[in-house]
């Protein structure tokens, strides 16, 4: 990123600012989507520090460090802050970096909401982990905050609904940022239905993102007003129904897994064709297949409330729609394997978490379909088996493809090449301690153990030491990986504009590192599909 | 950036900000819509009601009911079955009372809410009268005694032979003194 290798100059070019002010003031996408990508790494790496400490407790039986209390502060805000401050952000600063050079547009449509999009979040994670200090500690109620828990609890509540309240608005103006761009600044050629699979799934995930997080915004003004102004939503003494939050919270809860799912599945369909040297097989079904996920999304919320009492109907309605998902899914999953099928693969840093995430993420899928259906999940509900399913597609899904992501654009991104020892060393370790963690987390929860729960009962106690094992293990490897990033990112080999022989999309069109400012005039573009680029003419940076 | 490009950005923009705040209202939609709902479908009506069924008075089948009572940590109520077990037949008229104390020295609004075990038992318990039916206000350190009125519905199924019936008291906010 330090040098600037095109000196064509336009009249209204303007150079870097430098300083701490390029930061606070950033209109760049780059500038932003670099924020945007240290920030959720350092909030990884807090909420990974919550989970270490969760694992040291549930080390042994019995309490060894922790009161319950803060026990329960932890697995809350681990969520919460992984959620909504890793994974959320992180693919936003992908999609900020990538976007405008996938698509030739010069750079996010309105640059000054993507500077007050970004710079939202570092005040709500403050909130959020100033939380601890005050009187009660932070919210405790589960990343879920379900009423009646969070209708009561100490101010640590009022801060946490504050900081969600932020980052919804954060993460909405960044949708609508993303919206506006793949709609309106595609370069001429770049049709929709040629434009990479990273900026279908984004574009989808952001309408998502749009459509849910002010249901969720809603859901927490309720709680805000039933703690302190007297209103009843969620007080049964008052008229009001603890299940309504559950129902209110779902609708956006579910599509929120897909908000941290399909833009994985858009950098998966980027990496896989890339190195096994083959056009993404099926590419016309991998949109309709994101469409009809992003859609469905909004009709299984309650087989998250199998366990609270619910018409049988409903149940078989919401359990039969659940089921229909892994279709959708299952489509994707193939054309990955068919892509693969006969390529002449190689097997880089990016392309092994690929390959990871598409092996762990699928055994993620079903135990989820095991968890949909209703009769098995009433024993299942609110077990272990529930965190090793969802730790399977967040850690191993949205996390994987995280690492695959900075791994495969480093080299455009900051004109170095990470080193590529390391990171095979930082795949390797991270797929096996990620099993050695979450695995027998299946175990445990067929066989009873409730999650969020400080103290077990003893015959738990060997697959948790395994996990909490396996978990200090994997937190120990993300080290590498930073280590790995800082390394290269000073010294590393001079990447060339095309590091990698199968990449096509528009990025690896364009100098290495990407021009501060790229496609400054939009390029003509002709493209094929995956926004695999056969021509392009034009296209100016500076 | 041209102009005419950035205007046409706005107005796209203005549309998403305006399905952003659709959904908002939306969220808030969601109660009246679950309320509606829920009386449709007969779904969660605790504070009703029930019409007594179709052959009571004819004694059936002998079941064990035990009457239980629970207090939310930190609220002052004292709630007391005066029978705590009781023999009865499905189709029986049964009357047991309760006894709720407002322990505190402030007016209280209370709201009793029913729980059943084994809860497949609910919908068989008739209750023809009930404290729980509506918010019941008490002076300080007052003690009310307090009827439930109810038959079990002889089409219970034969393999729920004990049945638990319990009440939550919960204080109604904003309703009592300070």
């Amino acid at each position: 990123m330090a040098t600037v290798t095109d000196t064509q100059h336009a009249p209204h070019s303007h150079g870097k600012p430098s300083g701490l002010s390029r930061w606070l003031t950033a209109t760049n996408h780059k500038d932003i989507g670099t924020l945007y990508l240290w920030f959720s790494f350092a909030m990884f790496l807090s909420g990974g520090v919550m989970a270490l400490c969760i694992r040291a407790e549930l080390f042994h039986p019995g309490l060894q460090f922790f009161q319950p209390e803060l026990f329960n502060q932890f697995t809350t805000l681990h969520g919460l802050i992984m959620v909504f401050g890793a994974i959320m952000p992180a693919f936003t600063g992908l999609a900020n970096w990538l976007l405008p050079l996938m698509i030739g547009a010069p750079d996010m449509a309105f640059a000054r909401m993507n500077n007050w999009s970004f710079w939202l979040l570092p005040p709500a994670a403050l909130l959020l982990l100033a939380s601890f200090a005050v009187p009660g500690g932070a919210a405790a109620a589960g990343w879920t905050l379900y009423a009646p828990l969070s209708t009561q609890m100490g101010m640590g509540m009022d801060m946490t609904i504050f900081a969600i309240h932020i980052m919804g608005i954060s993460s909405i103006m960044g949708s609508i940022n993303i919206i506006v761009t793949i709609l309106n600044l595609r370069a001429p050629g770049m049709t929709l239905m040629k434009m990479p699979m990273f900026a279908w799934a984004t574009l989808i995930t952001a309408y998502l993102i749009i459509a849910v997080m002010p249901v969720l915004a809603g859901a927490v003004t309720m709680v805000l007003t039933d703690r302190h102004f007297g209103t009843h939503f969620f007080n049964a003494a008052g008229g009001g129904d603890p299940i309504l939050y559950q129902h209110v919270f779902w609708f956006f809860g579910h599509p929120e897994v897909y908000i941290m799912a399909l833009p994985a599945f858009g950098i998966i369909s980027h990496v896989i064709p890339t190195f096994a040297r083959k056009p993404l097989f099926g590419y016309t079904s991998m949109v309709y297949a994101t469409s009809s996920i992003g859609i469905l999304s909004f009709m299984v919320w309650a087989h998250h409330m199998f366990a609270t009492g619910m018409p049988a109907t409903a149940q078989l309605f919401f359990m039969y729609a659940t089921m229909l998902i892994a279709v959708p899914t299952g489509v994707k999953v193939f054309n990955w394997i068919a892509t693969m099928w006969e390529g002449s693969m190689t097997f880089e840093t990016p392309m092994l978490f690929a390959i990871g995430f598409i092996m762990l993420f699928t055994i993620g899928g079903l135990s989820g379909v095991t968890l949909s259906v209703a009769a098995v999940d009433i024993a299942l509900h609110a077990s272990y088996y529930v965190v090793a399913h969802f730790h399977y597609v967040l850690v191993a899904g949205a996390l994987f493809s995280l690492f695959a992501a900075i791994y495969y654009w480093f080299p455009k991104m900051t004109g170095k090449m990470y080193n590529e020892r390391l990171g095979k060393v930082h795949f390797w370790w991270s797929l096996i301690w990620f099993n050695v963690t979450f695995f027998p987390m299946h175990f445990l929860g067929l066989a009873g153990m409730p999650r969020r729960i400080p103290d077990y009962a003893l015959q738990f106690t060997t697959f948790n030491e395994i996990a909490s094992v396996g978990a200090f293990f994997f937190g120990l490897g993300q080290l590498i990986f930073l280590y790995n990033m800082l390394v290269s990112i000073r010294r590393g080999e001079p990447a060339p504009q095309k590091p990698w022989e199968g990449a096509d999309t528009l990025e690896w069109q364009i100098p290495t590192p990407a021009p501060y400012h790229s496609f400054a005039e939009a390029p003509e573009l002709e493209v094929a599909e995956n926004g695999a680029i056969r021509a392009m003419k034009g296209g100016k940076h500076h | 950036m041209e102009s005419s490009q950035h205007s046409v950005n706005l107005v796209l923009l203005k549309k998403l900000a305006i399905i952003a705040l659709v959904m908002f209202g939306f969220a808030w939609a969601l109660v009246p819509m679950y309320r509606v709902i829920c009386e449709a479908t007969g779904l969660n009506q605790i504070a009703v009601a029930d019409a007594a069924p179709m052959q009571a008075g004819a004694a059936g089948a002998q079941i064990e009911m035990t009457f239980d009572s629970m207090v939310q940590a930190g609220l002052p109520w004292r709630v007391r079955p005066l029978t705590s077990h009781l023999k009865v037949k499905t189709g029986e008229f049964i009357r047991v009372d309760y006894e709720i104390t407002n322990a505190s020295d402030r007016r209280m609004v209370g709201q009793a809410v029913p729980r059943y075990l084994p809860a497949a038992a609910g919908e068989y318990v008739k209750k023809l009268d009930c404290f729980c039916f509506k918010q019941q206000s008490f002076e300080p350190g007052q003690t009310k005694r307090f009827p439930v009125v109810f038959v079990v519905d002889p089409k219970m199924p034969r393999d729920i032979s004990t049945i638990t019936l319990a009440y939550s008291i919960f204080e109604v906010p904003g309703q009592g003194g300070l």
